[in-house]
């Protein structure tokens, strides 16, 4: 792997020309995963999974170069029509469109330079893998109150002909003070066996809101990870849900500086897993300062020889006084083989916080089954009925009605 | 309507019904009184297709034999058992449930299913009947529902479905006494177009709103004696121990 590490960076640097800045920025990044290569198990992180092990089972040989010079196609790709949006359209990592259709053109900023705090940042191996390949930069300001008028939607698409491939897109947001923004992610798989390396970073001045809802629901052989970092001033919340569900694996890391007063942060998510479908979320929720408050619900349904990971973590710092934080995750194992790991992580430095966490994992209850179908239903729409009930509290959780409805559509959960 | 014959029944090979036999013919009312753990829910629950239970015997409803028919067929076909612990299922609102139910009924059945608007009028009219809240038709089914508004959901959803044989399995236990009176008119207003019931309780006085036309006393797994009304009269004052 290493070889062809080398020789796909080779060509990447010399597709464009790069400043001396970007240059070394690449390069520093493309050290640093050559020396610690993907995360695998030794990690506490990675603790379920060797990322090695699942590209080399679910994909082989990777190649890591990526010609960005070329515009893709992205006429085919099929777009959510159920609700108007503004649109970002990535193919192979590369970004093929940005469009604010629906936005006052002076409310919105597309930087493309990269400020100095982000190039330093030394966040783990597949970070530096991103930074890396990654195409050019691209940053996103929402100025100041306001608040997008729809929601944006960002397309993960992949070529047709694009297989054994990494491909590494990164974004970065900035809401500056008592902006908004309604952010979803959704998988278009147009291949298989890619791995997907995709990096958030996100900037959240005062009272401003985000909320991410990350869609993984079509059927498909890809691997992916998705790294969202998230850092909160004063008053500000973030709300992501993740929809776990359609790929072969996927990792969704969300990692939350709360470092201003009264910020919060909610993650909630649902697996929906089937077949030897590997899932995992780990969440990183570091309360860096007095009265901030976070929230995690995470669902799982598990068939067959699927597997859900869920890490939570909350880091209470020392002067993070009258921190709220809270937990649960609840399992439906459909299968003897399924697999559900929770592994709560507390790390308390305050005395005076409300902190708790708790799990649980279970089979369908069969007395419930046998009440429902006394009734009339057959097994099937018994065990449908249930599922969605045990889905519903989390779906709740989703604060915009219209994204709700779309999610509850594809769930077939329709009450 | 249902002949059960030489029904036995073990759960992980402890013998709970012994060569049980019962008939119950179109608009009969029968009821089963025993002491706890004499039998009567797991006749109940066999009789509604509850797995877990070696059974030999035979059971026919309307001529079928029921253990060829899967739980949800036996409710197709008209048989309905009012729990004596109702289960909670969060997450499933009640009307929609109850809508669910109904029209797998009717789609089985081949006649045609209601649209909501059909629907809430009928439920409606029932709950009324039935002085049940429909505030609680809104929420989460049983989630939060007392020990009486569970029964009484069992009652409503029984007069929805208007099933050809309900087994009422101590519905009585836990109801208060105007509750006791409209759980009754419920079950009368169905009875008048000949169906069914097998009604379980230990309570003589549900049996004084609801004639039933046959009294069974079960025991350790067996009818021991079989009477008119008035039998329920005489366990109330004798006691199990001392009727034979
Ligand atoms: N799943 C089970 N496993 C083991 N034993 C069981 C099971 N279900 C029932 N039994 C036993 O079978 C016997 C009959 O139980 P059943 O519930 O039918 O009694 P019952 O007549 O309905 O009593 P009650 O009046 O208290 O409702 C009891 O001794 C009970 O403990
Ligand atoms: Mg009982």
């Amino acid at each position: 792997m290493e070889e062809q590490l080398k020789i796909d960076f080779e060509k990447k640097l010399k597709d464009f020309s790069y400043s001396d800045q970007e240059k070394k920025f690449k390069e520093t990044n493309f050290k640093e995963f050559l020396k610690n290569g993907f995360p695998n198990r030794k990690l506490e992180n990675w603790k379920f999974s060797d990322l090695n092990q699942i590209i080399k089972n679910n994909i082989g040989e990777l190649t890591f170069y990526n010609d960005y010079k070329k515009e893709n196609q992205i006429d085919k790709i099929e777009l959510i029509s159920e609700l108007e949006h503004n649109k970002i359209i990535i193919v192979d990592g590369k970004i093929e469109k940005i469009d604010f259709k629906f936005e006052d053109k002076d409310k919105i900023d597309v930087l493309v330079e990269q400020s100095e705090e982000t190039i330093k940042e030394n966040i783990n191996s597949l970070i530096n893998l991103n930074n890396a390949f990654s195409n050019k930069f691209c940053k996103i300001i929402i100025k100041k109150n306001y608040s997008l008028k729809k929601p944006l939607i960002i397309y993960h698409s992949t070529n047709k002909n694009t297989q054994s491939k990494n491909t590494n897109s990164r974004i970065d947001f900035k809401l500056e003070e008592n902006a908004c923004l309604r952010l979803i992610d959704i998988f278009k798989d147009n291949s298989e066996k890619n791995f997907l390396n995709i990096y958030y970073n996100f900037e959240l001045d005062k009272s401003s809101i985000l909320k991410n809802y990350k869609i993984d629901k079509a059927i498909n052989n890809n691997v992916k990870y998705s790294y969202n970092n998230v850092k909160q001033e004063a008053n500000s919340i973030s709300e992501t849900f993740i929809l776990s569900s359609g790929s072969k694996f996927f990792k969704n890391e969300i990692n939350c500086d709360l470092q201003g007063q009264h910020s919060s942060a909610f993650v909630n998510g649902i697996f929906d897993l089937d077949d030897e479908n590997h899932h995992e979320i780990k969440s990183n929720i570091n309360h860096l300062v007095e009265n901030t408050k976070s929230y995690q619900l995470v669902k799982s349904v598990l068939e067959k020889k699927s597997k859900a990971v869920y890490q939570g973590k909350i880091f209470v710092s020392s002067e993070a006084q009258k921190t709220d934080g809270y937990q649960l995750s609840n399992a439906i194992l459909l299968s003897e083989n399924s697999e559900f790991n929770a592994k709560p992580e507390l790390e308390i430095y305050a005395d005076d916080v409300k902190c708790s966490h708790g799990s649980s994992s279970g089979s369908l209850d069969e007395n419930s089954i046998f009440y429902l179908m006394s009734r009339g239903l057959n097994y099937k729409e018994a065990k449908k009925l249930l599922i969605n009930g045990f889905l519903l509290d989390v779906i709740e959780k989703i604060t915009d009605e219209e994204i709700k409805n779309l999610i509850k559509d594809l769930l077939g959960v329709k009450q | 309507m249902l002949k059960i014959n030489n029904l036995s029944a073990k759960i992980e090979n402890k013998s709970i019904l012994q060569d049980f036999k019962l008939e119950i013919n179109p608009g009969e009312v029968h009821a089963i009184m025993g002491p706890n753990g004499s039998g009567k829910s797991t006749l109940s629950n066999i009789l509604s297709g509850k797995k877990g239970y070696d059974v030999t015997g035979e059971v026919l409803f309307e001529n079928n034999d029921l253990f060829s028919l899967e739980t949800e067929e036996r409710a197709h076909k008209g048989i309905f058992l009012a729990f004596q612990y109702p289960l909670e299922i969060p997450g499933v609102n009640t009307n929609v449930f109850l809508k669910t139910s109904l029209n797998a009924i009717k789609k089985a059945r081949g006649e045609k299913e209601l649209d909501a608007i059909q629907f809430l009028k009928l439920v409606k009219e029932k709950a009324k009947e039935l002085k049940f809240d429909e505030e609680k038709l809104g929420r989460q089914l049983n989630v939060g529902f007392s020990g009486g508004e569970k029964k009484k959901n069992e009652i409503l959803q029984m007069s929805i479905l208007n099933p050809k044989l309900s087994i009422l399995d101590e519905t009585d236990s836990g109801l208060d006494i105007d509750a006791l009176k409209t759980v009754a008119d419920g079950v009368n207003a169905l009875r008048k177009k000949n169906n069914s019931f097998l009604i379980i309780t230990h309570y003589q006085r549900l049996l004084e709103y609801i004639k039933p036309d046959f009294v069974h006393v079960l025991m350790n797994g067996k009818i021991i004696k079989s009477g008119g009304p008035e039998l329920a009269l005489e366990l109330e004052k004798k006691g199990y121990e001392n009727i034979n």
